[in-house]
């Protein structure tokens, strides 16, 4: 019984976010000239690639029907841990100058660590997953205080900024070459990669399951706790990658690095259709929220709006993402009462359809 | 019938058992630290600390007892220092002041548009929350994030210092040493859980973080309830910022970050339940004095502040364990009215 | 997935024996003695509260019996897990179907063993094909690649029944699932049904709307106070035996002399609400009593909340005193003059952690309260010690949390709270229910008490020889229509008459 006009807003919220991103690439270029060059164009997503990776993992975390608020500050913690480890002393370092590679090791057994840690308080000791992450990203954050002697750790190997901020190929234009950063295309790869984790695993699939409905799911045989746990494990990884890309992007780590990052990342997940209410979503749906954040942050800061503007805006963002979503999840309710009632031969005198 | 019995005397029993913690606590610092611990001047330094935390508690505890998080009163302490700031300073030429507004309104002006902007910011994620059906938790989340913002857009994210001394009265003042911020804030406390304990907006308060059902079925509104509840965080927020400022006499937009999940744990650990409905804010009281003798006591074995932080999660974990162990005593019974099973007991 | 034809045999599927679990306060099951033949569709009814659901919670594992065996296919179990029940081939599929609504109806039925390619990848075309070919042996056609929340109801129960066929259930048990169908679903979910128990799978149905329990039950097992009433082959009996079994014969005969005047007090118009009632008109009396009964789904639930503003009350005039009753929200139908006593006492009666104290006075605190919003307490605690002695109510004091109190008094305190509103009108929706013997005679001498001050009340209940005795009229209700009404004291008005003239509740939506 769905009229065509709602049918038609069906189509407009689901795809909102690539309607949205179009508006922003569109508005910005129109409005800045400098927007639109296709060297910040290319560069846009690679200033955002660490953030991106955070949004898988969160991404993974909600659509399985939990939240992980401990990303920043894994991200910041994986980052600083490199960077003691991979600077001189004179450099802000530990002065280990351990290779690249063990570097790497390192951040990526910090952050399945950090995954871990997540995943046995939440599924084990039952303890709710909003209030446990924020308390871990609390407690992470303060590590990072802790183990960082100076302020700033810097000065690493090329081979470990190429990930971050290195770039993958020059192509020749008129203007001279135009560098491809390895962040822009790694970020791409990592979200195709996501995407075919969700879409054509098992495992993805036992994630939507998880959060859509866990009693349903257990009943089908998916344990779900082990599932939930390794979603942690997942987005603990993701953190060391962010912190790779980030370290790699800056050439030093500071212990404040990821700091409020949570809410862009909540905020790009959401508005990409990955509902706080579990079981829904996909990572191309993320990227777009993540192309919205990048386009958002990009053409702001190079129309000069204060950075202080683009902090409140982030948290406008969010609530309009999760009003949408409240809307979204509302109107299906209003829809099911709607069919539920069409059929009905009792009391037609009474027009009105009235949800709590 | 023996067993829920037995429910009552183990709540009894870690209720109150928090201020035997206090108490093992105090001592620990006592033995270790020693002299400069027992001293009168760190009792105030303790107080004038637990004030601040106090005033936020109080908010927090009363969104709790209705089955809800506020995690915004943070950032409306930032925002309500600040712009009471930019209200207030006189401009000046150096950091501290370069952002005044050059208003430079009177404090009695100012300090209620403080309370003004608490009770706003209460107000919209009351109707947020209930209105639009939106997450409390992402709500009050988000609009922290909102207001901080608005505070480094107006503070150019500079410190800003020198708050007029009428201002300063209720942070800065001590008498023979006692900062009237204690004294203001133990009658708030008195004052709030007779109120909780004998007003009918408490009992309201309680029945509809109990059972929100059985609340409106009684005749009362649990919409109103609830905003009521945030606008009195915010409120508290903002007093507690009229406070904080008032001692330090100087602010910045990152002011009280991580204060509110302290709040939770005080609150937590004093007995307030996650779920609504049970706990009083004197129990909360009695969190806030725990954390506040650990930070004083790790400040003074100078401990690295940032170790401080990392304790003061894992209490908060510790406070959630002892909560998730307090519901393994509930009875559950499969209830015949409704189609899904339900829980006799109300929380 | 197998499913061959059984051969019919004698030996039962499921055979429960002397069944008893209780919970705190209550009694939820009584040596109850249950059989289940294989291939038959067995029909389970019974009021709220007679321990369909707790039985069935036994059944499935989820509750352990204190007293009792089941047996499933011949295996004996004194305690059983719900893994073990869904392993012995119980399955349940509840009004409200677990499925993952997000996800598609090829997802939900492979959910956990997705086809894949050789690379290890989900096959989605094979995910689809095969999830078609599974629904096809069961003769059910639905597109597999729809989200699930946007099947219809009907299609998702049948998806739901599929899918424990699926996991080789050999008894399922359907809880009230033609709730919110329409008459065409009704019609393809019972073929469904009936297709399946001609293969052998057995059913457990679990539905107040009678007539569709000898639409398509075998036999049928009446339930009443957590006792097996008993059990008939469904040609054997009709309606009115089968509703005389629910209620029972009730205790004590019990009555009352009408103490209604002539003052009209409380006019319904033509209330209206789609999917529930339609044309209400009534007209109540100062003192007068009036019962309204009919099957569960008739609507009479939906009018009592929704006068008290606990739900959306439809178009149409309510007039109290003569004057437009505007009340849409609880405490406006307070202060207007009209209380309701909820069926689900401890969901909407009372806050179960609360003292007695308190959950008396909620409705009325606005006159208790002197300065500042403060309670006065001396006040409260004499307008309450009242009600305690005035009810009979049995506490040790009024600290007491009203969950620590018998089913009966924890009622008596939920009148008292109404009591104390002075209501006009008074709506109590199964009074009686939840009580033990020796409180129903409290309850009705309230009830009397009440009236005598002159509160004209309307009772919802299904107990129709207490109706007989307490009301001066009973008004039966059908389908949202009321469309009988029997004085008191005429030759007409008698048990047998007003069960005759309830019906199978057909519609029932909202």
């Amino acid at each position: 019984m769905k009229t065509r006009a709602s049918k038609f807003l069906a189509i407009i919220l689901d795809n909102l976010i690539w309607i949205l991103v179009l508006a922003g690439l569109v508005i910005f270029s129109v409005l800045s000239p400098s927007f639109r060059t296709p060297f910040n164009l290319v560069n846009t997503l690679s200033r955002s690639a660490y953030l991106g990776v955070l949004v898988i993992g969160q991404a993974f975390a909600m659509i399985s029907g939990n939240f992980d608020l401990s990303s920043e500050s894994g991200l910041g913690l994986t980052a600083m841990v490199a960077g003691l480890f991979l600077a001189s002393t004179t450099n802000g370092g530990f002065g280990f100058e351990v290779s690249p590679i063990l570097a790497i090791l390192i951040m990526i057994a910090v952050g399945l660590i950090i995954g871990f840690i997540n995943g046995i308080l939440i599924t084990r000791m039952r303890m709710n997953n909003l209030i446990v992450t924020i308390a871990m990203q609390m407690i992470l954050r303060g590590l990072i205080y802790i183990i960082s002697p100076g302020a700033t750790a810097s000065f690493f190997p090329k081979s470990f900024d190429w990930l971050g901020g290195g770039n993958l190929i020059k192509i020749p234009m008129e203007k001279g070459n135009l560098a491809i950063p390895t962040a822009s295309i790694f970020i791409i790869l990592a979200f195709i990669i996501a995407h075919i984790i969700t879409r054509y695993t098992q495992f993805g699939r036992n994630m939507y399951a998880v959060g859509s409905n866990p009693v349903a799911a257990k009943d089908a045989g998916i344990e779900t706790d082990k599932i939930i746990r390794i979603v942690y494990l997942i987005s603990g990884f993701c953190m060391a990658i962010g912190g790779l890309l980030i370290a790699g992007r800056l050439d030093s780590a500071t212990p404040r690095i990821g700091a409020g990052l949570i809410f862009p990342v909540q905020a790009a997940a959401v508005v990409g259709g990955v509902s706080l209410f579990g079981g829904r979503g996909t990572m191309i749906g993320a990227f777009g929220g993540l192309l919205l954040w990048s386009i958002l942050d990009s053409g702001l800061s190079i129309m000069e709006v204060s950075p202080f503007w683009i902090e409140a805006s982030r948290g406008l963002l969010l609530l309009f993402a999760v009003g949408i979503d409240a809307i979204k999840v509302k109107g299906m309710h209003q829809r099911a009462l709607e069919e539920s009632l069409a059929t009905t031969q009792i009391g037609l005198k009474d027009n009105k359809i009235v949800t709590d | 019938m023996d067993k829920l019995k037995k429910i009552d005397w183990m709540k009894q029993l870690l209720d109150n058992f928090i201020w035997i913690i206090i108490a093992i606590v105090y001592l620990y610092f006592a033995s270790n630290v020693g002299g400069k611990f027992v001293t009168l001047s760190n009792q105030f330094n303790i107080l004038s600390h637990a004030s601040v935390l106090g005033i936020l508690v109080i908010g927090q505890a009363i969104v709790l007892l209705t089955g809800n998080f506020d995690l915004s009163a943070e950032g409306v302490l930032s925002l309500t220092t600040i712009f009471a700031m930019w209200l207030m300073v006189v401009p000046r030429t150096d950091a501290g002041g370069a952002q005044a507004s050059g208003l430079m309104l009177n404090p009695l002006i100012v300090i209620p548009i403080m309370f003004c902007i608490g009770i706003l910011s209460g107000w919209l994620i009351g109707m947020m929350i209930t209105r639009l059906k939106m997450n409390n938790f992402i709500v009050t989340l988000a609009m922290q994030l909102v207001l901080r913002g608005i505070a480094m857009l107006v503070s150019g994210g500079q410190i800003m210092t020198g708050s007029p001394a009428l201002f300063n009265w209720l942070g800065g003042t001590r008498i023979n040493g006692f900062p009237v911020a204690v004294g203001v804030t133990l009658i708030m406390y008195l004052v709030v859980n007779y109120l909780l304990n004998h007003s009918k907006f408490g009992r309201e308060l309680r029945a509809v973080g109990a059972n929100r059902d059985a609340a409106q079925a009684s005749g009362f509104d649990p919409k109103k309830t609830i905003t009521f509840a945030y606008i009195i965080s915010g409120f508290m927020a903002a007093f507690a910022g009229w406070m904080l400022l008032g001692r330090l006499e100087t602010t910045i937009s990152t002011l009280g970050q991580g204060m509110t999940l302290e709040t939770v744990a005080a609150s937590v650990i004093g007995g307030v339940s996650l779920k609504g409905g049970l706990g009083s804010v004197g129990g909360a009281f009695a969190g806030v004095m725990l954390l506040s003798i650990i930070d004083n006591g790790l400040n003074l074995m100078e401990v690295d502040p940032f170790w401080v932080q990392g304790v003061r999660g894992m209490i908060i974990l510790l406070a959630l364990l002892i909560e998730a162990q307090k519901f393994r005593y509930k009875p559950k019974v499969i209830h015949e009215n409704n189609e899904k099973p339900a829980e006799k007991v109300s929380a | 997935m197998n499913i061959e034809k059984i051969k019919t045999s004698a030996a039962p599927i499921l055979v429960m024996t002397e069944v008893s679990k209780a919970f705190p306060g209550v009694q939820a099951l009584r040596r109850v003695n249950l059989r289940v033949l294989p291939g038959e569709i067995h029909g389970l009814v019974g009021k709220n509260g007679a321990g369909k659901t707790t039985l069935m919670a036994v059944l499935m594992g989820i509750t352990e019996p204190n007293e009792g065996t089941i047996e499933i296919s011949g295996k004996v179990f004194a305690t059983m897990t719900s893994k073990e029940a869904i392993e012995a081939g119980i399955a349940y599929v509840p009004q409200h179907v677990a499925m993952m609504d997000s996800l598609t109806v090829a997802e939900n039925i492979l959910a956990g063993e997705l086809p894949k390619n050789k690379l290890g990848f989900v096959d989605w075309k094979r995910v689809n094909q095969e999830a078609e070919k599974r629904l096809e042996q069961l003769n059910l056609r639905l597109d597999v690649t729809k989200k699930v929340e946007g099947l219809g109801v009907a299609e998702q129960t049948m998806l739901a029944i599929s899918k424990a066929l699926f996991g080789n259930a050999k008894l399922i048990i359907l809880d009230e699932p033609t709730a919110s169908l329409s008459r065409s679903d009704i019609n393809r979910l019972f073929d469904f049904v009936k297709s399946l128990r001609d293969k052998g799978v057995s059913f457990v149905y679990i539905s107040h709307h009678l007539e569709e329990v000898f639409e398509i039950c075998d036999r049928v097992t009446v339930m009443r106070d957590g006792r097996i009433v008993d059990t008939k082959n469904v040609k054997d009996i009709g309606i009115p035996e089968l509703i005389m079994m629910m209620v029972g014969e009730g205790v004590e005969e019990y009555t009352r002399e009408s103490t209604c005047t002539d003052e009209i007090v409380f006019v319904l118009n033509n209330l209206t609400r789609r999917g529930c009632y339609e044309d209400i008109s009534l007209e109540l009396k100062k003192g007068e009593v009036v019962g309204i009964t009919g099957l569960q789904g008739c609507g009479s639930e939906q009018l009592g909340k929704g006068l008290f503003g606990l739900e959306y009350r439809g178009v149409g005039e309510v007039k109290i005193h003569g004057e437009e009753f505007t009340a849409m929200r609880p405490i406006d139908s307070f202060n207007q003059g009209l209380a309701y006593l909820p069926q689900d006492r401890y969901r909407f009666g009372l806050v179960g952690v609360r003292p007695v104290r308190e959950n008396v006075t909620y409705p009325i605190l606005n006159r208790l309260v002197r300065l500042i919003n403060l309670i006065n307490r001396n006040e409260e605690k004499k307008i309450v010690s009242d009600y305690i002695k005035g009810l009979d109510i049995i506490t040790p004091n009024q600290e007491q949390p009203v969950r620590l109190l018998s089913g009966g008094n924890q009622q008596k305190v939920v009148f008292a709270k109404l009591a104390s509103t002075k209501p006009t009108v008074l709506i109590l929706h199964e009074p009686t229910q939840g009580v033990d013997v020796r409180a129903k005679m409290d309850i009705f001498r309230i009830i009397d008490e009440l009236a005598k001050q002159g509160v004209a009340t309307v009772v919802l209940s299904s107990e129709i020889r207490e109706l007989i005795g307490l009301c001066d009229r009973i008004l039966v209700m059908n389908s949202g229509k009321l469309t009988h009404e029997y004085k008191k004291g005429a030759k007409d008005t008698t048990p047998e008459n007003i069960l005759n003239a309830i019906e199978g509740g057909k519609e029932n939506h909202g």
